[in-house]
């Protein structure tokens, strides 16, 4: 469970995020919504505590993320626009490494299954990654998380740049890993992919959560109408 | 966790083509330094061995004359080689390696190779000593100024943090990791280079030197980690890999290259030492004083009176001129001494700034410790210059001691009978912990530099490092 108690962020005068309060319950997917600039990735960074509040709280299952930093990052795990692996090591070592770090040993067997489990072609593991697209890398970011048990994901602007096959390759590994109950936080701007792929969206605007809403009650096109409308003003 | 972050670096340093192309220049240059070395102390030691095999073959062959001729004849004393300065050559190029022992005159050591260099000769030496001081901490700062600032730029370094990896670890894991790959360079020149000394030593192993080859290596390796956790700290903290580049190139520069040099100058300039003409002149002046050899000699006459129970010089059951020969040398010892030990003294107080400026350049240190343990530096050689000037008194005590002993009003000659009273000079080098003794201040730099470049490279960074 992900929880931001009047959650902010201040860098001197300006305000990056104000007073945030949310609450990702397991298997729910939560996209964020807003222009640059809005305090989507301001939050991630919060939850993995790659900065510091100026007030309020991060809480990932229920512990306090500055107060228990290495405990949090365990339960969770972050794909950013662009999974960045070495360059110089095969997929299958980078996953190795990335897994063995988080605490986690398995199988070549077993690394092999989590490939395929993500998709990616078959010999694609003994590849070195710069010989991989960028859709290949973001499954490589899936494939992490899932072997480390992540029980909550962070996901900055996962798709972007991704074609759209890719895009709902992508999709379809997030409601799988929903569907095993992890809670899902998104930022993004592709309205099409939060509508299709989140179970709530929120929209951003100058570090506030202006708006709320189950995907269910809403329709696409009027998903655009509230989001051109906060983008304008 | 740690080993396996050290693991990774490693292979990836090993498929990394700059580290292949640098790893075979380091080895080639070191491995080259090496047998360079070797060549020089194997062709240097026979040298000696056979040069002073022939001074004492002289020496006992010379044909009958009065001993103080004898003592004017002299003989050479050879500083023997250490196995270990196939590594370190330090200050032997410059001191020379023989001196010419005879009466009356404590003589400047011979032969310096230095000297019979060309202009740019200096610059095609590269010792092993200069490879492990300049060259591998160049090759170290190539490999690691990237190590978290291009991680950064990557974008690797969020994605290893979000998993809940200790920048500690991270630090610690990436410093083995280069260790390691600095080891695998490393290690075949270590080899060829113990095998060499094996094989070259006449004594065994090293010449019963394998204490000093061990502390050798460990020091050099603390070296190695100092350079390397100072380069994986500036990484951690510049803003780009460039600029980690930039400033680790200019610490490398200032610390291998400028250092050495303006530490020097400024020894000098702390503690002065006379030119040679000054030095001589001012020597010469002590030792040409006629009235206090003659106030010397009276009084010894005097007491040999009182002790002979005589009224005369003639009347003396010993030759006086023996006498008045040793009173000559005694006057002459306490000249030398006196200004030998002031010139001395200064390069030992120069030597402590030295030492005491590697808490700027670590390199300062690294180099003290290693001239220090392959038996090349100063505090050696003077080691030396005090046994050889103990075996030239000991050499005019006994001719001198054997004319006493004739007084005859016909020319006195003597023969082998009394060059073999003076044994053959046999030189022992000072124990390991002699040496730490010496180098206790760059030794102590080192570690200070090791439990901070350390300290500095391990801290949390989390936030910074993003």
């Amino acid at each position: 469970m992900l929880e931001a108690i009047d959650l902010s962020k201040k860098y001197g005068s300006q305000i990056a995020l104000e007073r945030l309060n949310l609450t990702i319950a397991p298997g729910e997917v939560f996209c964020l919504l807003g222009a640059n600039g809005a305090g989507k990735t301001t939050t991630i960074n919060l939850f993995l505590n790659f900065i510091d509040p100026s007030g309020g709280t991060a809480r990932i299952n229920g512990l306090d993320v500055t107060k228990k930093p290495l405990e949090t990052k365990r339960f969770v795990a972050y794909i950013p626009e662009q999974v960045m692996l070495y360059r110089n090591l095969t997929g299958l070592e980078n996953l190795e490494y990335f897994t063995a770090l988080a605490g986690h040993e398995y199988s070549r067997a077993a690394f092999i299954d989590l490939f395929r489990q993500v998709g990616l072609p078959e010999g694609a593991e003994d590849r070195r990654v710069s010989t991989y697209s960028k859709g290949m890398r973001q499954k490589v970011g899936i494939a992490i998380a899932i072997a480390k048990k992540a029980e909550a994901l962070l996901l900055d602007e996962p798709t972007s740049g991704l074609d759209p096959k890719a895009s709902n390759e992508f999709s379809a590994l997030l409601k799988q890993m929903s569907d095993r109950g992890v809670a899902v936080l998104m930022a993004t701007h592709d309205l099409f992919r939060a509508k299709e792929s989140g179970s709530r969206v929120g929209i951003m605007q100058h570090g506030r959560l202006v708006a709320t809403m189950s995907t269910a009650d809403i329709g696409h096109a009027d998903l655009e109408r509230l989001y051109l409308e906060h983008m304008h003003d | 966790m740690v080993k396996r972050i050290a693991r990774k670096e490693l292979v990836e340093m090993l498929r990394d083509g700059r580290f292949r192309v640098l790893s075979a220049a380091v080895l080639a240059v070191s491995l080259l330094s090496l047998a360079v070395g070797w060549k020089h102390y194997a062709d240097v030691s026979r040298q000696h061995a056979a040069a002073q095999a022939a001074t004492r073959d002289q020496w006992l062959h010379q044909t009958k004359k009065n001993p103080h001729s004898a003592a004017h004849y002299g003989v050479y004393a050879f500083k023997p080689k250490s196995p270990l300065a196939i590594v370190d050559t330090g200050v032997d190029p410059y001191v020379g390696v023989a001196v010419w022992l005879e009466a009356h005159k404590q003589n400047e050591f011979k032969y310096r190779p230095a000297q019979d260099r060309t202009a740019v000769g200096r610059f095609g030496d590269m010792t092993a000593a200069e490879t492990l001081q300049v060259l591998v901490p160049l090759f170290i700062v190539l490999m690691t100024f990237s190590a978290f600032a291009g991680e950064r730029e990557q974008g690797t370094l969020r994605q290893l943090l979000s998993l809940g990896v200790e920048p500690r670890d991270l630090a610690v894991g990436k410093a083995a990791g280069i260790g390691a790959a600095l080891g695998l360079v490393l290690l075949p020149s270590a080899v060829l280079g113990v095998t060499a000394l094996t094989l070259t030593s006449d004594g065994g192993f090293l010449s019963g030197k394998p204490t000093r080859a061990a502390l050798l290596v460990a020091f050099y390796l603390i070296y190695f980690a100092v350079i390397t956790a100072v380069s994986l700290g500036v990484s951690a903290r510049a803003r780009s890999s460039r600029l980690a580049l930039v400033v680790l190139l200019s610490f490398w520069f200032a610390n291998s290259l400028v250092a050495s040099r303006v530490v020097a100058d400024v020894a000098s300039w702390l503690h002065p030492t006379p030119s040679a003409v000054e030095f001589q002149k001012a020597m010469d002046a002590e030792l040409n004083k006629p009235e206090e050899m003659e106030r010397r000699l009276d009084r010894r006459k005097a007491e040999l009176m009182r002790q002979y129970k005589v009224e005369t010089v003639d009347a003396l059951p010993v030759a006086f001129s023996g006498v008045s020969l040793q009173e000559g040398e005694n006057h002459g010892d306490e000249v030398f001494d006196a200004h030998y030990g002031r010139l001395f003294d200064t390069f030992d107080r120069q030597n402590t700034v030295y030492q005491l400026a590697g808490l700027v350049a670590p390199m300062l240190a690294i180099r003290s410790v290693s001239m220090g343990l392959a038996s090349t530096d100063f505090q050696q050689h003077r080691h030396f210059i005090t046994a050889a000037e103990g075996y030239r008194r000991l050499i005019q005590r006994t001719m001198n001691d054997d004319i006493m002993a004739h007084p005859t009003r016909t020319a006195y000659l003597a023969g082998r009978e009394l060059w073999e009273k003076v044994p053959e000079f046999e030189y022992e080098a000072p124990a390991a912990s002699w040496v730490l003794g010496n180098t206790r201040w760059s030794i102590g730099v080192l570690f200070a530099w090791l439990v901070v470049a350390a300290f500095w490279m391990s801290r949390p960074l989390a936030t910074a490092m993003l």
